[in-house]
């Protein structure tokens, strides 16, 4: 067909505001959300929101989704480790000729320096509960050492670490978000400004950040050199979208590839009601607990058969069922379903009646006044499973009411041990039950989470299971502890582990719902038609 | 003119300190700890007390209100705890967006708000007056974050004429500026309305009219000028208002401005941030009142013959 050349201008300015108004379309980038600014992307410095280091840093090992719910370690930017005889020497092979994005190529220096970098005090870093069973993490901490002892670099492509003591989750934390290796030569040059803009942000990691507008958007890059090949997007735009409608109708206008249901909860049923988007959503288990907090220190939670009828009073079944229409599975442990070491624990039954017995025996036969708490800010789930367990609670005589003070105000509570009874979830920072034990039951979790399960014994087998090299009678002793601090102590309810489900346009491929279940993930794999 | 505006300027300054005290001293009252607060579900104990001490948030709050008093003294309102940047570059950075957003509204308020009101008066009691004066009931009364839900639906979802939300070029600003404008417009309608009837019971109007003018001319050059004051004043503190932050809107539209910046601060107990912000507000209010008085004496030559004999 020959073309006039006004037919040519018309074409042309149809591409181009075709490109304009969709700039998906015009190139191989996928456009995702989240609901907060994730203020940096300096993995040492975030607690919470890793999509940016998960995609521009690597790690020495990586925990690799294997199936829904299941992961493994992998080698990372390590193509290779030895751990000594005594579970205190992890020695690090790097892989050669691996670059960062402005091309200077890693070597065991730059592993050192990050390490030392997040211990060192001047970092003021967020993450170094991750880090500090290193040998000699602890003085760094503190100022009275200039380096860690346990961190040595004994040729340019080789780590060797020394733990203070066995720590057998140490290879899992090590494929954490916060344990993202940095340049040396760059980070120092950055100084306190690495990760807040695309010119102070440097990985070996698939994508490069090339634009960054607080509380607007991210834009990353395809790294062309990246050393496991280059990513088959172009391009990754992370929109800063607070509002849960707007993000809906962004996603239905095309403006967004995947909408996160995690975001937009209350959609769930319309999008699964939906006869051109039911078949786009992607579903998966997350590795992470929903559960009450039980605080001891507060009547009438101090007598163990309060807590027993707490248990049981609560119809969890039901609150899968209605608020989260199905989507998940009832939890009795402190292991949620994928964990390493996960064991079903002793179901515990919805038994009002019997509930109602334990609280007469413990001298409520006319039933006892409650509070829940939660967070002012917290998601409308929050205040609508609280609301659900009020009514279900009152069959057994508790009668609860809910209070809903200021986050800020909560957490300054919570810190001081005295909250009320909370509902909260937990899921996998990495994939090893210290995650979940050492955080709620150990001596500072029990205090600083207001649980204040004062068990001897429970402190003390927390703090021995860390360093178990046998992994079989790690996980029999873990399994142990579930059943004294569920069963015996009551000190918590579990409640259910719920599927992450998600939405993606048609034209996105290869999207997996990461292992842990979290919203933050690597894009490497993912595909845009 | 000048004395009188440099008189105010002077009077402010110890409003501002005055501001910063009470806030000081309330966000010290409140519980909550910013580094908590970071951390959220990871908080640890031990990295919360250590990293408090890195950042002296534990010396003592005259120490650290003094710190800050000299530091924004120079110009330096010190980093915000949460985002590791310069106060002032964020805030910086986020104003032109919440000003353009400021600026659209508040033109769309006008230029709905007046003539409606202008229109009501006018046509007292007929079918315009109640069609304006129950649009203008409206944009009162509906809370923004519906009227921003429905224009939502109907501009971007149904008839995909604009954007969702974002902030990439003037068609992401027509919604963000029609919600927010609507809102004032109904109070500038309904304020010019009222002043206006007043205005039109004067004796100099009935002067007017006998001499024959038009009434047309009648309301544009006698009336409305000084049923204009009243307005003028209530239009400059809105801009204010307006430039200080549209929380809501921001938020629902996703617009990087001042707004969203307060209320993370707020939320997040990021003192530093807030202490700019509100710095940053009361500054713009002050000026918006400042702006108020000068329009008014420009409108009111009563006033500008006060202003003489006082000077």
């Amino acid at each position: 067909m020959i073309l006039t050349p006004k037919m040519k201008l018309l074409l042309a300015s149809g591409l181009a505001s075709l490109m304009l108004m969709s700039p998906a379309l015009a190139e191989n980038m996928l456009r995702i959300s989240n609901t907060e600014d994730p203020k940096t992307a300096d993995a040492q410095m975030t607690t919470d929101l890793y999509t940016l280091p998960l995609n521009i840093f690597d790690r020495l090992v990586e925990s690799e989704t294997t199936g829904p719910g299941q992961s493994s370690l992998v080698p990372g930017l390590a193509e290779s480790w030895e751990v000594s005889a005594d579970g205190l020497t992890y020695t690090f092979h790097l892989r050669a000729g691996v670059k960062f994005h402005d091309g200077a190529v890693l070597s065991a220096d730059d592993v050192v320096y990050t390490f030392d970098r997040m211990l060192n005090p001047a970092t003021k870093a967020l993450n170094t509960d991750i880090l500090t069973f290193i040998a000699g993490a602890e003085d760094r901490l503190d100022g009275k050492a200039d380096s860690v002892s346990g961190l040595k670099a004994l040729d340019d492509h080789t780590v060797q670490i020394t733990l203070a003591q066995p720590y057998a989750a140490f290879l899992a934390l090590l494929a954490a978000p916060g344990a993202s290796i940095y340049e040396r030569a760059f980070t120092e040059a950055a100084g306190d400004q690495f990760g807040l803009t695309p010119e102070t942000t440097n990985g070996t990691g698939p994508f490069i950040l090339r634009d960054y507008t607080l509380n607007d958007s991210q834009m990353l890059e395809a790294n062309d050199d990246y050393w496991r090949g280059r990513p088959e997007l172009d391009r990754l735009l992370v929109r800063v979208v607070a509002d849960s409608e707007t993000l809906r109708m962004l996603f239905e206008s095309d403006e967004i590839d995947v909408l996160d249901l995690d975001y937009a909860p209350t959609q769930t049923p319309y999008f699964y009601g939906s006869d051109t988007w039911k078949d786009q959503i992607r579903s998966g288990p997350r590795v992470g607990i929903y559960y009450y907090n039980i605080n001891q220190a507060q009547k009438p939670f101090d007598d163990v058969r309060v807590r027993k009828a707490f248990q049981m009073a609560i119809d969890r079944q039901t609150i899968v069922d209605k608020n989260f229409y199905g989507k998940g599975k009832l939890e009795d442990g402190v292991m949620p379903r994928g964990l390493t070491c996960y064991a079903p624990a002793e179901p515990i039954a919805y038994d009002p009646a019997k509930a109602k017995e334990l609280l007469a025996e413990a001298g409520y036969p006319d039933g006892v006044d409650i509070t829940l708490s939660q967070a002012a800010n917290w998601s409308q789930k929050w205040s609508d499973m609280n609301q659900i367990v009020q009514a279900q609670i009152a069959a057994a005589g508790f009668r609860a009411t809910i209070e809903t003070p200021d986050e800020a105000t909560f957490m300054a509570a919570r810190k001081a041990g005295e909250t009320h009874n909370y509902m909260q979830v937990w899921s996998a920072d990495f994939n090893d039950p210290d995650n979940f034990f050492y955080t709620f039951f150990s001596e500072s979790g029990s205090k600083s989470r207001a649980y204040n399960n004062n068990d001897p014994e429970v402190f003390a087998d927390i703090v021995k299971a860390r360093g178990m090299v046998d992994q079989e009678a790690r996980c029999k002793l873990y399994q142990d502890l579930t059943a004294r601090i569920v069963g015996t102590d009551a000190a918590w309810v579990p409640l259910f582990s719920l599927d992450h489900n998600y939405v993606v346009q048609p034209r996105v491929k290869n999207f997996v719902v990461p292992w842990n279940g979290w919203s933050d993930m690597s894009y490497y794999k993912v595909e845009v038609e | 003119m000048l004395m009188f505006a440099l008189r105010r300027i002077l009077v402010s300054i110890p409003v501002l300190i005055g501001i910063t005290m009470i806030l000081f001293i309330m966000l010290n009252v409140v519980p909550g700890d910013p580094v908590a607060l970071m951390m959220k579900e990871h908080a640890s104990p031990d990295v919360i007390a250590r990293v408090r001490a890195q950042m002296h948030l534990d010396d003592p709050m005259i120490v650290r209100y003094f710190r800050f008093l000299a530091n924004a003294l120079q110009g330096d309102l010190g980093n915000s705890i949460k985002l590791n940047r310069p106060v002032t570059d964020l805030l910086l950075k986020a104003f032109p967006n919440t000003l353009m957003l400021a600026v659209c509204a508040a033109l769309v308020s006008w230029v709905i708000g007046i003539p409606a009101g202008v229109l009501s008066a006018v046509r007292r009691d007929s079918l315009i007056d109640r069609f304006f004066m129950g649009f203008s009931l409206l944009g009162v009364s509906m809370p923004v974050f519906w009227s921003a839900l429905l224009l939502q639906y109907i501009f971007a979802m149904q008839l995909r004429l604009l954007p969702v939300s974002g902030f990439y070029g003037w068609k992401y600003m027509i919604l963000p500026a029609i919600v927010l404008g609507w809102s004032s417009a109904g109070v500038i309608a309904r304020l010019t309305r009222s002043s206006l009837l007043e205005v039109m019971r004067h004796d100099y109007i009935r002067t007017a009219r006998a001499k024959g003018l038009r009434e047309t001319g009648v309301i544009t050059r006698h009336a409305l000028k000084n049923a204009l004051i009243p307005v003028v004043t209530i239009m400059a503190i809105q801009v204010a208002g307006l430039l200080s932050g549209a929380v809501i809107t921001e938020s629902i539209f996703s617009i990087p401005g001042v707004g969203r910046i307060t209320v993370n601060a707020i939320s997040s107990r990021d003192m530093p941030l807030l202490q700019g912000a509100v710095l940053f507000a009361t500054v713009l209010v002050i000026l918006g009142n400042l702006v108020a008085d000068i329009l008014y004496s420009v409108l009111d030559p009563r006033i500008r013959a006060q202003m003489k004999k006082d000077a």
